[in-house]
């Protein structure tokens, strides 16, 4: 018996400290790709939209679902898809706060590299209009 | 005296009878042993801890070849009344910034460094470094230096650089 807890113990160890990594690779494409403009906090400043308590709003509707993966700093970053999903991933559960909906699917890596297929090129005008939208549907 | 040396006889030998020697040795190893090991523990895990963003130092902060520099474009505000973490009076720190990583030689990792220019007064001029490891064109702005970062501050004329530590780069 005590060889299995012993087995067991390590194949959990061994999950938490991958689950770990995962955390720590998001954070640290977090601080290379998205920080520069929307701060360590998720803040944002100026222009550069505030993630911090606001990002989750976008999950309200499929079109909000995919636009953070379709916006230009998404859609054309450096990272392949399993890790533009873990980051996304990452960004909603740090900063979303009470914006995240309780029916929240997590992005996969294959819904991701659908999506930045179509990157947005006019972003302002179609941001307003599924924020718009997601407020009209609440009330 | 004659009572102080019969006084310290009687003493040590009471002494020399209650305890042997060997005792006394384990007792002092015992506690420098233990004492060594005890303090230790939390201290050094404390210690450990706080040390995993802060990296072992060498180098001149005002000198280009200074391992935090190796993606910098600009004037060094170090010589510009400032320091390698801190604007210098007068000029307001970016808060939008470009993120790179610099490897330090002297602990063999690699550290995720943000450049933040300080903003509103007129080019510094001194110690101007330009090493651009890591530099991108400007179809990746975020990992282009050419452009100014003077963005999201009140004035957008360009003073100098620092180099803050964000962070140790993941590695797989």
């Amino acid at each position: 018996m005590r060889p299995l807890f012993f087995t067991l113990g390590l194949m959990l160890a061994g999950t938490a400290a991958t689950a770990d990594d995962d955390v720590r690779r998001a954070h640290y494409n977090y601080q290379m790709f998205c920080q520069g403009c929307h701060t360590p906090d998720g803040s944002g400043a100026g222009d550069v939209p505030r993630l911090k308590g606001q990002v989750g709003v976008f999950l309200n509707s499929q079109a909000g679902q995919e636009f953070l993966v379709r916006v230009p700093g998404a859609a054309t970053s450096a990272l392949d898809n399993e890790q533009l999903a873990e980051l996304l991933n990452w960004i909603v559960r740090e900063f979303a706060g009470a914006s995240i909906p309780a029916n929240w699917r997590p992005y996969s890596g294959r819904e991701v590299g659908a999506l930045r297929k179509q990157p947005l090129k006019e972003v302002i005008r179609y941001r307003g209009q599924i924020l718009a939208d997601i407020a009209r549907a609440r009330h | 005296m004659k009572l102080f040396d019969s006084l310290f006889e009687k003493r040590t030998r009471q002494l020399a009878q209650c305890s042997s020697r060997r005792g006394l040795l384990k007792s002092l190893g015992g506690l420098l042993v233990g004492g060594a090991a005890i303090p230790l523990l939390p201290v050094a895990r404390a210690a450990a801890a706080e040390g995993a963003a802060r990296p072992l130092e060498e180098g001149d902060p005002n000198s280009c070849d200074y391992w935090r520099y190796c993606a910098v474009d600009g004037f060094l505000c170090g010589c510009c009344g400032g320091s390698m973490n801190t604007c210098p009076p007068g000029t307001e720190m970016s808060p939008i910034t470009w993120i790179g990583t610099c490897h330090n030689p002297v602990d063999g990792r690699h550290y995720v460094i943000s450049y933040n220019d300080c903003c509103g007064k007129s080019s510094c001029g001194a110690c101007l470094c330009v090493r651009d490891e890591g530099d991108r064109p400007p179809y990746r702005p975020d990992k282009a230096n050419d452009i100014s970062w003077c963005l999201g501050t009140r004035s957008a004329a360009y003073h100098c650089t620092t180099a803050v530590l964000v962070g140790v780069a993941f590695e797989e």
